[in-house]
């Protein structure tokens, strides 16, 4: 996989590349700016672009412009953007930014190598990984009491679960983030299913509805 | 009677501060040799066979002697400053003013001729008083007074842009600083993490570690948040209102006007967390209620309005939200009103005033 990193603090981009190069991922250019995105982007053709949010010269979003703009000259070009906080605004528009992989993470989840590895392939891929704190804000906020009244039957573990299932994780990806089986994670995901009264029928689509409960069918 | 005077005032206030006791002994020894001189005088005159009192010239010289002594001994005695001034002149004035009355009173009081220098010497002091009290005066005060408010209100519009935007540069330096590091330090946590993947605990020791680092920087990230929320920096008052709409647990509309211009950090702050803390209280207190925010700008006034459907009953005298807000408001010459009958709605309506 060819990546390339833009993140203005020496400190972070080094320890991004090291554990990227670590894993195996080829690390082609990294940049400090925005313009830099675009040069390196056009340069390299990457598949996935790393970006911080916060970058030279303003500091203030530059690096979703940039990302934005590096995907409408580069259509297809997945991009994971790190920042130390979320905006539900700004995954709001790098959502919207076109139809390839999207993440909008915290810095920090960086740290969870494993989980974070997995994020980058998941937008390599064309998914998304959308931090939980996002989620969580969307979740709390677009909730509708229809669906409220079956989301407050469950356990807050079985939140956890759920909130997991929404950011797009995989049932072994929510065991270890959770720190317990494989059968456990399967034991609450049914027992969520049955709380939200979804039919039994095939579980990736019933996944989908719960999410979409719980994301309040956000239309 | 020039004599008395310099008797009375004279050595009592020189006495007091620096060389006191010098000036005490100049003085006394001034007032014995003058007391000798008249005395002596005196009773020539009483040998000569009485006649005219002619010795009321030499007293008076005496006096006159005395007196400049005692003058110049208070004037020294005398704080730094103009006051010393008008007192030494007005001492002075005293001291001519009798002197010249004591002449007219041995010369025979022929018509009152001293008139005519006391009052100059009346008015010379009127203006020096009027010079000096001049700041209370009812004309210049109020001219005064209103130079003392432009100023006043200028520094501390000042200094809370001053404040405004130390905040942002405390966040951006958390930002750069702290937190970039306990990120960094977070990564380096997880590389151990995967190269301790085959000794179980040593590798829980460190996630455990990571964790903590993890929480450190979410504290860290909400600190920075209510300081000086970074979409307020980024993108304006427009996209942090509705940020915080978004994150409202209460269905949240927000009607805004495009601002033409950012605003300057310190309305852009108060506005912001006007509409914050009324979403708050709307989250805390209305479980059923849902909000509709409004900003518009009139001429150069920002206004801002946020009303809930629900139970009403807010009252800024109860918690201290509402109250740090208004201190927040008015600090910026701005007006915040809380109509909250029982019953609902509740609106709270801020004015602040913004250049365009």
């Amino acid at each position: 996989m060819r990546v390339v990193i833009v993140e203005d603090q020496a400190l972070l981009r080094e320890g991004i590349t090291a554990l990227l190069r670590e894993a195996g991922i080829d690390v082609v250019a990294q940049a400090e700016d925005g313009p830099g995105l675009l040069r390196i982007v056009a340069g390299h053709k990457p598949e996935l672009a790393i970006v911080d949010v916060r970058l030279p010269p303003t500091f203030t979003d530059e690096g979703i412009r940039a990302a934005i703009e590096a995907r409408r000259r580069q259509p297809g070009l997945a991009i994971l953007v790190l920042s130390q906080y979320v905006e539900p605004v700004y995954s709001a528009e790098l959502l919207d930014s076109g139809e390839s992989g999207v993440g909008y993470l915290l810095k920090e989840r960086v740290g969870d190598v494993t989980g974070f590895l997995e994020a980058i392939e998941r937008v390599a891929g064309g998914g998304t990984a959308i931090d939980r704190e996002v989620v969580t804000e969307l979740v709390r906020a677009r909730t509708p009491r229809a669906a409220q009244s079956g989301l407050d039957a469950l356990t807050p573990r079985e939140h956890e679960v759920l909130a997991l299932i929404a950011e797009g994780r995989t049932n072994a990806a929510i065991a270890r983030e959770l720190v317990i089986t494989v059968g456990a994670v399967e034991k609450h995901i049914s027992s969520i299913f049955a709380k939200l009264d979804l039919p039994a029928s095939d579980d990736d689509h019933r996944r989908v509805l719960a999410v979409l409960a719980y994301l309040g069918a956000s239309g | 009677m020039t004599g008395e005077r310099a008797d009375h005032a004279g050595p009592t206030r020189a006495a007091a501060p620096r060389g006191g006791s010098r000036a005490e002994r100049v003085f006394s020894f001034a007032v014995a040799v003058a007391a000798l001189v008249g005395l002596s005088s005196t009773i020539i005159w009483a040998a000569a066979g009485f006649g005219y009192y002619w010795p009321c010239w030499i007293w008076l010289g005496c006096a006159g002697a005395i007196a400049v002594i005692a003058i110049w001994l208070h004037f020294r005695s005398l704080p730094q400053g103009w006051r010393r001034w008008l007192v030494g002149q007005t001492d002075l004035s005293v001291a001519v003013g009798l002197y010249l009355l004591a002449i007219w009173l041995f010369t025979g009081t022929h018509g009152f001729w001293p008139l005519w220098p006391l009052s100059s010497l009346a008015q010379a002091l009127v203006l020096h008083v009027l010079i000096f009290y001049r700041d209370r005066l009812p004309l210049l005060r109020g001219r005064r007074l209103r130079a003392r408010i432009d100023t006043l209100t200028r520094t501390r519009r000042g200094a809370v842009d001053v404040q405004a935007a130390a905040l942002r540069q405390i966040e951006r330096d958390l930002h750069d600083g702290a937190q970039a590091r306990l990120v960094a330090l977070s990564m380096q946590l997880g590389r151990a993490e995967v190269r301790l993947a085959d000794r179980p605990e040593e590798a829980a020791l460190v996630r455990a570690a990571r964790q903590e680092a993890s929480a450190a920087i979410a504290e860290l990230r909400d600190l920075a948040r209510g300081i000086a929320p970074p979409v307020l920096a980024d993108r304006g008052l427009e996209a942090a209102v509705r940020s915080l709409a978004e994150r409202s647990p209460r269905a949240v509309t927000v009607n805004a006007e495009r601002q033409p211009q950012r605003l300057a950090p310190a309305v852009e702050g108060a506005a912001y967390f006007v509409v914050a803390e009324a979403l708050t209280n709307v989250a805390k207190h209305a479980p059923r209620a849902s909000a509709k925010v409004t900003i518009a700008q009139r001429g150069d006034r920002l206004l801002i309005d946020v009303t809930d459907n629900g139970e009403g009953g807010a009252d800024p005298a109860v918690g201290s939200g509402l109250h740090g807000l208004q201190a927040r408001v008015e600090a910026l010459d701005g007006t915040l009103t809380v109509i909250s009958p029982a019953g609902g709605p509740t609106v709270i309506h801020a004015e602040l005033p913004c250049e365009s």
